[in-house]
């Protein structure tokens, strides 16, 4: 079962699709790719390419219709949804595409839930989340409601969230999609601080110059990897 | 475990504050039904501490003896007596009898007249026994004498009530009344003794039993009472087995005859008030937990709502490592906390509305709750809460992750 070697996801022959009444969605098509720990992976492909659906998987929040996934060496596709719970609490912080923040819970509130499901008390879970606000320079914020903040603001609660767990991949579903030049460019360079950091960083996104700042660039279209290559190679 | 509820206490609150409104009309369903049994409750128990107490003036360990006619044998004409015969052979021959004493009640008119003031009242012919066998002490005057029977006095001691209503002065020693047409010289008050279930234990007038047998006329058709007071060591159970035993023989019953008498004692009047309060408590026991039925419907009904409406939270939630048991403890404690609450409010309420009719109604006694009744409401409340918040809870806690983050 344990696979020996640097790769903290590898999938083989995912695929995803949606019966939708006569006709077959191949949201995912066959996908095999393999990230190594400390990578920085941007996924890039038009509306429509299976982005968002693949991510879903890699966070194990959705399963493949058919394929194998290994997580840390672990056969994801065989554990029970209170295991899978656990990994997404332990292993995976989540940026979604649109913040997915709780909407009755202030800044810090939204930052401290992960911890309540790893049985952490009141009051560090309270001085953790402050840390992860400050981290992403939120330490202002912390008692306004997700709509009292502005997008960019609540993009950085959001990735407060996903880091106080200390997780092992962080996955970012469009994390600058709804942000302005400016806003874009300092969570950015965020994600650049922890990558130097050593964390790995998946990134989803349909912005060439986004998706050129990490290690690694992979393309889809239609459900499948059209492109794998390393940042900074020329398109064509 | 416990960390799972303490945490699911704290947001469960924190969900039922940020809908104050909202709560608090889930809840009024389980607010109204626990209102209601605590009314109910206290009423009832004050009652029955009330009536307890007033029993044990009467004196616990009496007796008292009456004919009995059953319905069928009254309508043949055949009418149950018990005689001055029956009174002397119990004398004679029934032991453990402390004193005893023949009641005789007026059959005409109790008609009681002072002046220009007339009253009705309970005109009784009775023995000096009487005070010993009923716990009857005069306050001024004395009580009736063995003399006074002899001789067919024509004496009468009066209870409070009566005074009261013939506008006699305090001390109405030496004044005359009028019992049924003829003149009787008053020698002695009662002590006040107050109500036992709304039968005034003032409102009586005694006369001697031998006077009241003369006026009487008919004599061989007299029916009268017999009371008894037990000595120290006499078991209740032994002498009414004795006396029935006596009786029955004295009136020629065939062993499959019924009695044609009714041996009573105070602790079965009391026994008897106890039973019709624990029916009418159990009655109406039912018919309000049928209306907390209802409130937990009503707290399934907003659970469900809530649950759709929170859908994407629970989404949001179990992405970020929420295990079923989370969600699960979180809905069902809110539903829990939700009708608890309701029962709180419902047992200040309840008992508010207990206390205001017991003190708006004069007679009543005050209203108490016992302690298993706030235990029972709040526990009931409770289980209504659990019971009704497990449908929810599960469907929130069943919901898969990706398909509740994609709800709209
Ligand atoms: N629950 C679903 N049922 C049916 N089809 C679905 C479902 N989810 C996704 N799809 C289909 O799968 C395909 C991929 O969707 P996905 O959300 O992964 O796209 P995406 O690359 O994230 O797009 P965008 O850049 O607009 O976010 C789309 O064609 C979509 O219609
Ligand atoms: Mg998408």
């Amino acid at each position: 079962m344990n696979i020996a070697d640097d790769n903290l996801i590898r999938l083989h022959d995912i695929s995803k699709h949606y019966e939708m009444g006569s006709t077959l969605v191949r949201a995912l098509d066959d996908i095999s790719v393999e990230i190594q720990r400390g990578d920085w992976v941007s996924f890039i492909g038009s509306s429509g390419s299976g982005k968002s659906t693949f991510l879903n998987i890699l966070g194990c929040l959705d399963r493949p219709t058919q394929g194998e996934y290994f997580l840390n060496g672990v056969y994801v596709e065989e554990l029970g949804p209170n295991r899978l719970a656990e990994i997404r609490n332990r292993e995976i912080g989540f940026i979604f595409q649109s913040f997915n923040l709780l909407p009755r819970a202030t800044a810090l509130g939204n930052v401290m839930q992960p911890l309540v499901y790893r049985r952490i008390g009141y009051r560090q879970r309270r001085e953790m989340a402050r840390q992860a606000l400050d981290r992403v320079g939120l330490g202002d914020r912390v008692d306004h409601l997700p709509n009292q903040l502005s997008g960019g603001q609540r993009q950085r609660v959001a990735i407060a969230r996903a880091l106080v767990t200390e997780p092992s991949i962080l996955l970012a579903d469009e994390p600058t999609g709804n942000l302005d030049s400016q806003t874009s460019a300092d969570i950015m360079q965020l994600f650049d601080q922890l990558h130097r950091e050593g964390q790995t960083l998946i990134l989803v996104t349909h912005e060439e110059d986004v998706a050129g700042l990490g290690d690694r660039v992979i393309e889809l279209l239609d459900g499948k990897i059209i492109r794998d290559r390393r940042a900074g190679e020329p398109l064509h | 475990m416990f960390y799972v509820i303490l945490e699911s206490t704290r947001s469960a609150l924190i969900s039922i504050l940020a809908h104050g409104l909202r709560s608090f009309l889930t809840t009024l369903g389980i607010v109204i039904g626990v209102a209601s049994v605590i009314a109910v409750i206290s009423l009832t128990q004050g009652m029955s501490a009330f009536i307890g107490e007033s029993f044990s003036s009467l004196g616990s360990n009496s007796l008292t003896i009456q004919s009995y006619t059953p319905i069928s044998e009254a309508m043949r004409g055949v009418r149950a007596r018990l005689t001055p015969e029956d009174l002397e052979l119990i004398e004679r021959r029934a032991g453990g009898v402390a004193s005893i004493t023949p009641i005789l009640y007026a059959s005409r008119s109790s008609q009681v007249r002072y002046a220009a003031q007339t009253t009705f009242s309970q005109i009784m012919g009775t023995t000096y026994a009487y005070r010993d066998v009923a716990q009857a002490w005069v306050q001024s005057g004395r009580f009736i004498a063995e003399s006074d029977n002899l001789t067919r006095r024509r004496v009468t001691v009066i209870g409070e009530k009566v005074r009261d209503d013939l506008g006699l002065p305090e001390n109405p020693v030496n004044e005359y009344v009028e019992l049924g047409g003829e003149w009787f010289k008053i020698i002695g008050l009662l002590e006040a003794k107050g109500d036992v279930m709304g039968f005034d234990q003032d409102d009586i007038v005694l006369v001697p039993y031998s006077t009241m047998r003369s006026l009487a006329g008919n004599q061989s058709q007299i029916d009268i009472q017999i009371q008894l007071s037990l000595s120290e060591q006499a078991e209740v159970d032994d002498v009414t087995r004795q006396l029935t035993a006596l009786l029955r023989n004295a009136h020629d019953l065939e062993p499959d005859e019924d009695d044609d008498f009714r041996i009573n004692t105070a602790e079965q009047l009391m026994e008897t008030f106890d039973t019709i309060i624990s029916m009418v408590t159990l009655v109406i026991g039912g018919i309000v937990s049928i209306s907390l039925l209802v409130g937990g419907i009503g707290i399934m009904n907003i659970m469900l709502v809530s649950v759709t409406e929170r859908t994407r939270e629970i989404g949001i939630c179990k992405a970020i490592g929420a295990k079923r048991l989370h969600i699960l403890a979180q809905f069902l404690i809110e539903a829990m906390l939700l009708s608890l609450l309701g029962g709180l409010i419902g047992l200040a309420l309840g008992y508010g509305l207990g206390t205001a009719i017991s003190s708006s109604i004069d007679s009543f006694p005050p209203a108490s709750i016992p302690l298993w009744a706030i235990a029972l409401a709040l526990g009931f409340s409770g289980f209504v809460g659990v019971l009704f918040g497990i449908l929810p809870a599960a469907k929130a806690a069943n919901l898969d992750p990706i398909d509740a983050l994609r709800y709209e």
